[in-house]
């Protein structure tokens, strides 16, 4: 199949067939779920899908085909979800999007091809669903300053250390989890990739209750939790690069922006919020509409550019893709901080169990995970200032010192350098 | 601008780029030669050649473009001019030529568009009215004579780069709606009046109309049937000034962030501060995002048959008119004071785009117009 790659049509008019023998129709009316967790029958059910979806050919449309992808494009992938979009698909909610985005995507690119024949295949297939151990407590935009260590004990490594803000854990099979190997080197230099079976005898994980009330993310201890070489992605201590191609993921430099079809008609949802108010005269709310839909349509275009200027890239650029994420950082809250003034007491008060009720209060509760999750906008701001304006970057006070100096130098900070 | 631009796009954006530095570089505009009238003529006969002002014609017509797409073809060319603040009525000759292709009677295409499309003569849309904004029928009010002619009365402002050859486009009010139609500058009852400008890279022009007579061959688009043809004249504008705007955008923050690498303060480069660095990086969003929602605008606009055109392009025009004055305030602070002295370039970028925010209607006026269109 990627020898002679097979044309988008036929490759559509192939998955429109089996879609429409295969999967049952969506109800009308049915939205995208607002929330990002599923129960456990939920991802029971999707783990079934999945499993059709991957023994028919239509999972991992673009992921390379000897490891049970279908070797395709993103033009394919993109005619696949066109054409299932009326369909019920496998919804494994947030996790399932990390999994096959950053988890995936970082894997196919720095895992041996041992560890990737064994593990692909069962991701593709629903059998594994992944998760991040990326940030800690005390690391968060500051990734390289993690503290997790692996220790090498024999033949095998063993984890110590905390990790949070975890999407979806209590439903993953396995984690991507940053470790400290080596705390002489700098902080950038001393960093390992481990995958880790969420059943490892020592590691315990915690749902975290948000300020919405849902418990979407997770916390976890790792208590000498064992790993082995065959559990390495990529190189001993050099799991900055890795980190890289993570991050151009994570940022949604992929497919995955915020919308997937061109934002055409004016702002839908807002737009409903003033007739119910019978706001729809009012000439402040009407600005307030149209800047919104505005900002919506120049981030799916610029979500566009910047997808093809990280495809026509011999190495995508994190640093590019932190366009994308910082648009989103930035317009995310002032959409929801839009919605809520434009309802007025109808986005503040809705009916007891209301869920379309309540979405702009959700949604404004929630506007700025965005703005901080996988590098602050404060993060985005510098990377694209240092790496793509090419400004002169601020003095560094632990990027060249072991990092063990580090912590103890930091206590006594003082802001002189030298 | 274009990510995705062809071979062939690529080689006739080569050719005017190298036009424009070769015969109007930022000095020329800057010392204003533009003014002199033979300059003007013999840079718009220039222009022509390279086809800036066929874009919107059909083949059919005498016009065509390179890629098909007129629309997206003609902003990459505005781009440039951006960069390089470019004088002239391009903006006002293709809105011009789109209209008289689309709905000029045979007798008055035949006496216009070859002298438009080959630079012989200029036009400009005179839309604008006293207190600026989109509604482009104010200020000018026509009455019907029984031979089925019209007679104007009324004043346009900040109609751009008269001489006495332009055509000018005059949208006006009458008892049953909207009309337009082509009048000679130098008519009878037609009379022009030099505005002093903020924007020191072209002319403006108070234009007054005493009684002019319109024959009604030079009607283009009856009263009351060409809100169509309006709407897409303004998608034209907004789409070539927000690609302008683009281009001055780009240049003006280039410039900005080789100063910030360059001016040393407390010891350090001033772009090493979170302070400046932050502001920039901002500033560099909202220009890729302005480069994104100018482009998506041409190719709608340019997409024969495309309800969507005007609606992108009041989108591109909202949003790029704000970015731009964004752009040019923050370039502002971070030269510091070289920036307000006559002699550094950037006042012309803050007097240029901030003209260009204004012109066809400012964002508010689009978000407006947006709400309209949708039928809110």
């Amino acid at each position: 199949m990627t020898d002679t790659q097979m044309d988008v049509d036929q490759f559509r008019a192939e998955a429109r067939a089996w879609i429409t023998s295969n999967l049952e129709r969506r109800p009308a009316g049915a939205d995208a779920e607002a929330r990002g967790v599923r129960t456990d029958e939920e991802i029971v059910a999707a783990r079934a899908l999945q499993r059709r979806l991957f023994d028919a050919g239509f999972a991992g449309i673009t992921y390379p085909a000897e490891y049970g992808g279908r070797g395709l494009t993103a033009a394919h992938e993109r005619a696949f979800r066109e054409e299932s979009a009326d369909f019920v698909m496998p919804d494994f909610g947030a996790v399932g999007g990390v999994t096959v985005g950053p988890i995936g995507r970082s894997l196919l690119e720095h895992g041996s091809p041992e560890f990737l024949q064994w593990h692909i295949p069962r991701i593709l297939s629903g059998e594994t669903i992944w998760c991040q151990f990326y940030s800690e407590p005390e690391a968060g935009s500051d990734l390289a300053g993690i503290r997790t260590r692996a220790t090498r004990d024999g033949d095998q490594w063993l984890l110590n250390g905390s990790k949070i803000w975890s999407t979806g854990a209590f439903h993953a099979n396995w984690a991507m989890c940053l470790a400290r190997t080596d705390w002489d080197a700098p902080k950038h230099r001393g960093l390992t990739w481990f995958a880790v079976p969420t059943n490892a005898p020592g590691l315990t994980i915690r749902p975290i209750t948000q300020i919405n009330g849902t418990a979407e993310f997770c916390e976890e201890f790792l208590d000498e939790v064992v790993v082995t070489d065959a559990d390495i992605i990529g190189e001993v201590n050099h799991g900055w690069s890795v980190t890289q191609t993570m991050l151009v993921y994570e940022r949604g430099a992929g497919e995955s922006g915020v919308s997937l079809m061109e934002p055409r008609e004016l702002a839908p949802d807002l737009v409903e919020l003033a007739r119910r108010g019978g706001r729809t005269d009012d000439p402040a709310i009407r600005q307030a509409i149209a800047r919104a839909h505005v900002a919506d349509y120049a981030q799916f275009h610029l979500g566009a550019r910047i997808a093809a200027r990280l495809r026509s890239a011999s190495t995508p650029d994190p640093a590019v893709a932190a366009y994308s994420k910082l648009a989103r950082g930035v317009y995310t809250p002032l959409r929801a901080r839009a919605a809520i003034e434009i309802g007025g007491s109808d986005a503040l008060t809705w009916p007891e169990g209301d869920d379309a009720g309540q979405r702009p209060a959700i949604d404004y509760l929630n506007g700025r995970i965005v703005s901080i999750a996988a590098g602050s906008n404060e993060m985005q701001r510098n990377g694209i200032g240092e790496r793509v304006l090419g400004l002169p970057r601020e003095p560094s006070f632990d990027s060249s010192i072991p990092f063990n100096e580090v912590l103890r130098k930091s206590r006594g900070w003082n802001g002189r350098v030298g | 601008m274009d990510t995705d631009a062809s071979a062939d796009q690529r080689e006739l954006l080569d050719v005017s780029r190298r036009f424009m530095e070769n015969s109007c570089p930022l000095r020329a505009v800057r010392d204003g030669v533009w003014r002199d009238g033979s300059f003007a003529a013999s840079y718009r006969r220039q222009g022509a050649e390279l086809g800036w002002f066929s874009m919107f014609v059909p083949e059919s017509l005498g016009g065509g473009s390179i890629s098909g797409n007129g629309a997206l073809d003609a902003a990459l060319i505005a781009y440039h001019r951006g960069r390089g603040l470019q004088p002239g009525s391009f903006v006002g000759t293709n809105v011009v030529a789109a209209a008289l292709a689309a709905a000029g009677s045979d007798e008055l295409r035949a006496a216009v568009l070859p002298a438009l499309i080959s630079g012989e003569a200029s036009a400009s849309w005179a839309a604008t009215s006293s207190g600026g904004g989109g509604r482009v029928e104010n200020g000018v009010h026509a009455t019907s004579r029984a031979d089925g002619s019209f007679e104007l009365h009324g004043k346009k402002a900040a109609v751009q780069d008269i001489d006495p050859s332009t055509w000018l486009l005059v949208t006006c009010g009458t008892a049953d709606g909207p009309m337009q139609s082509l009048v000679p500058a130098d008519a009878a009852g037609v009379s022009v009046t030099p505005l002093a400008s903020l924007d020191l890279t072209r002319r403006f022009a108070e234009v007054a109309f005493d009684g002019v007579h319109v024959p009604a061959t030079a009607v283009v688009g009856e009263p009351g049937t060409c809100g169509a043809l309006i709407e897409r004249q303004r998608a034209i504008a907004c789409t070539l000034i927000a690609a302008e705007m683009v281009g001055a955008m780009d240049q003006d923050f280039e410039t900005t962030v080789q100063y910030a690498k360059d001016r040393i303060a407390f010891g350090r480069p001033i772009g090493s501060f979170q302070g400046l660095k932050h502001q920039l990086a901002d500033t560099s969003l909202a220009l890729e995002m302005s480069k994104a929602i100018a482009v998506a605008a041409a190719r709608t606009v340019g997409t024969d048959g495309d309800e969507h055109g005007p609606q992108a392009a009041s989108m591109a025009k909202a949003f790029v008119s704000e970015a731009g004055i964004d752009l040019v305030q923050t370039c502002f602070q971070v030269y510091g004071g070289i920036g307000y002295t006559w002699e550094h370039d950037q006042h012309l970028f803050l007097r240029r785009i901030t003209m260009d925010a204004g012109l066809f209607g400012d964002g508010a006026w689009h978000r407006e117009h947006l709400c309209q269109l949708a039928g809110l």
